[in-house]
């Protein structure tokens, strides 16, 4: 782990900022706070990196497990083949190099009263203010039968992306023409929204690719609708005719439990059996939120909808998938990478304006988010919120999905799937580098 | 407003050093989601903004907020911001240096490229730069991006207000376009 580079720091400073930093008379003895950031995919990642880029002087501590992170945006398009998990990589070079103190470690504890981080390797980091974006953890007891065990050998839920990802992709190429590919999809909130329904048409465009029409994609819902439904059913309709069936809660689709062993999921009233079964169990916040008291009845971790700051505990701000964000259902902020670090952003502005003794800046949050149904074929859904009077309100007039009959639809799908791949590139960057 | 403004002398402070204080810099950080740092993207289908001419960067949003200039996904967000925020947009990236992306070309195609934009050079330069407040620099965009734009002009079923280019672009076969957009991608 790299301490605090001077030199790094001042090329990064040359390259990104020619200039100081704090305007404001009592910024000072602020502007040395210790954040320390709990969680490095893209909140985590971008909230250190903008504390660091917005007051360089700060003491920011990025605490993450793993070396390298992978996204789980594009990951569906590595099981059908379109997509190299590779490239979905990413370290935190870019991080060290702003001089922010990355720490590959694990949070065992954490004491919102000594404000103070417990750490796997023993160390104790004590915090003026903390970021916490430890992403979901899955409630693996929701489906009878199912373990993180089995998740990890033969049945993925690959909702994770990583060797999960190539286990499924292989299951996939193994599975003979006119096998059935079963996806069952957990009560929402879940993070992705629209994850489950762009693999199933990931799966189907294998399937097509490789001469297996007869095959079979079942998506078994414990809800009763989805993210950019009506898009996805007409892609569906236009390349897969027959190839997907998408089961709502409504009709028996919510699987309560499975067999590992002869594959089987199973409904309340009904029994599916199949070729490959991934099962995505229900979600909830990373455990470390749930332990340090930060979750809600629902598991989810309530926060200020301006600053992103804990209602339970004040000082640390929750950002990314493990939040709740935003209070009607319909237009409550999603579970994406995007949303993520937008809230990483606002969260990096509302602590300094704390730290600095001022009240938080007006927030911006926004989402954009790519499905890519098939080549060729890519469509988003848009989420604008502003302040309004002091409530954080979605803008109707404007985000919504893409048009379903629109005379330019070639263009526009053309377009969006394309969109995808550059949106991936310029937020890992954001976020990483 | 005041503690927006506040926001915005906070992110002045490390962007633009001596610069007053501008509270659309906490909206701008929002747009390097996909379009980069400073409005320069290192993701090929996605158009680097920064360094654009102001008047250009204005004109786009407004017509996509209006409907008059088709876009895939831009017109669902601009559509949220008001005409004196998106007037600040313009601004704000109008001042960040243009910086050509680095990206490989073909030079068979760059070669066929120089040939065929003698066509284009009355409005683009002969190097894609731009000389005027309504036309965008292309020099150094992403080959990528001058290829899906193409591909706007040369489909009728796509609204796209500008008449001269879209009749040049529909002049173009395939490989040209190809070319054009490689030749324009490899200036500096």
């Amino acid at each position: 782990m790299s301490q605090f580079n001077r030199r790094d720091f001042l090329k990064a400073l040359a390259v990104a900022a020619p200039a100081s930093v704090l305007h404001i008379p009592n910024a000072k003895a602020a502007s040395k706070a210790r954040i320390v950031v709990v969680g490095g995919g893209f909140g985590g990642a971008a909230a250190a990196k903008y504390l660091k880029m917005l007051s360089p002087t700060l003491d920011v501590i990025l605490v993450e497990k793993n070396k390298i992170y992978i996204s789980c945006p594009l990951s569906n398009e590595v099981i059908s083949g379109h997509g190299n998990l590779k490239d979905l990589e990413i370290g935190y070079d870019g991080l060290k190099k702003r001089g922010i103190n990355v720490v590959f470690d694990e949070v065992t504890a954490i004491d919102p009263v000594k404000k103070s981080v417990a750490l796997k390797g023993g160390k104790t980091l004590a915090y003026d203010a903390m970021v916490l974006s430890p992403g979901i953890d899955f409630n693996y007891a929701g489906v009878e039968g199912y373990s993180e065990a089995l998740a990890n050998g033969d049945l993925p839920h690959a909702y994770k992306a990583g060797p999960q990802t190539l286990v499924l992709k292989k299951q996939l190429e193994a599975m003979p023409d006119g096998g059935k590919f079963v996806i069952t999809v957990p009560p929402g909130p879940f993070r992705c929204p629209p994850g489950p329904y762009e693999r199933a048409s990931q799966v189907a465009a294998y399937l097509k690719g490789h001469g297996k029409t007869k095959s079979k994609v079942v998506i078994l819902d414990a809800n009763d609708s989805f993210s950019k439904k009506g898009l996805f059913e007409q892609a569906w309709k236009t390349i897969y005719p027959g190839m997907i069936e998408w089961v709502p809660g409504a009709s028996d689709g919510k699987v309560v439990k499975i067999d590992p062993k002869t594959k089987t999921a199973y409904t309340n009233f009904g029994e599916h059996k199949a070729d490959v079964l991934n099962v995505i169990p229900p979600h909830g916040a990373g455990s470390i939120a749930k332990a340090t008291g930060l979750t809600n009845e629902k598991g989810w971790c309530s926060v200020d909808m301006l600053t992103m700051e804990s209602v339970v505990h004040k000082d640390i701000w929750v950002v990314g998938d493990s939040c709740v964000h935003g209070d009607l259902p319909v237009y409550g902020a999603p579970k994406s990478a995007h949303m993520a670090v937008t809230q990483a952003k606002v969260a990096a502005g509302a602590i300094i304006a704390k730290l600095n003794g001022q009240p938080a800046p007006v927030p911006y949050f926004v989402n954009t988010c790519y499905s890519i149904a098939a080549p060729d074929w890519g469509f988003s859904v848009v989420h604008i919120y502003k302040v309004d009077n002091g409530k954080l309100v979605y803008v109707q007039e404007a985000g919504g999905i893409s048009p379903i009959d629109t005379p330019a639809l070639a263009a526009t799908r053309k377009l969006e799937s394309e969109y995808a791949i550059g949106w991936l590139k310029n937020i890992m960057a954001d976020a990483f580098a | 407003m005041r503690y927006r403004a506040l926001f915005g002398m906070l992110l002045a402070g490390f962007m633009c050093s001596s610069h007053a204080a501008d509270p659309i810099d906490a909206l701008a950080i929002t747009c390097n989601n996909c379009h980069g740092a400073d409005g320069v993207s290192v993701g090929p289908s996605m158009p680097s903004i920064g360094g654009l001419p102001e008047s250009y960067l204005k004109n786009i949003m407004m017509e996509w907020k209006s409907g008059a200039r088709y876009s895939a996904t831009m017109g669902r967000l601009i559509k949220g911001y008001s005409d004196e925020q998106i007037a600040a947009l313009a601004n704000y990236y109008a001042k960040k240096p243009w910086v050509p992306a680095a990206q490989k070309t073909d030079p068979k195609l760059v070669a066929l490229g120089k040939k065929v934009t003698s066509r284009c050079a009355g409005c683009h330069g002969e190097t894609g730069k731009s000389e005027d407040s309504e036309t965008p620099n292309i020099n150094g965009q992403w080959s990528q991006y001058l290829q899906l734009e193409a591909l706007k002009y040369r489909d009728d079923a796509v609204t796209m207000p500008n008449r001269q280019m879209r009749n040049a672009a529909k002049k173009l076969s395939d490989e040209e376009v190809k070319a054009v957009a490689e030749f324009y991608a490899s200036q500096k």
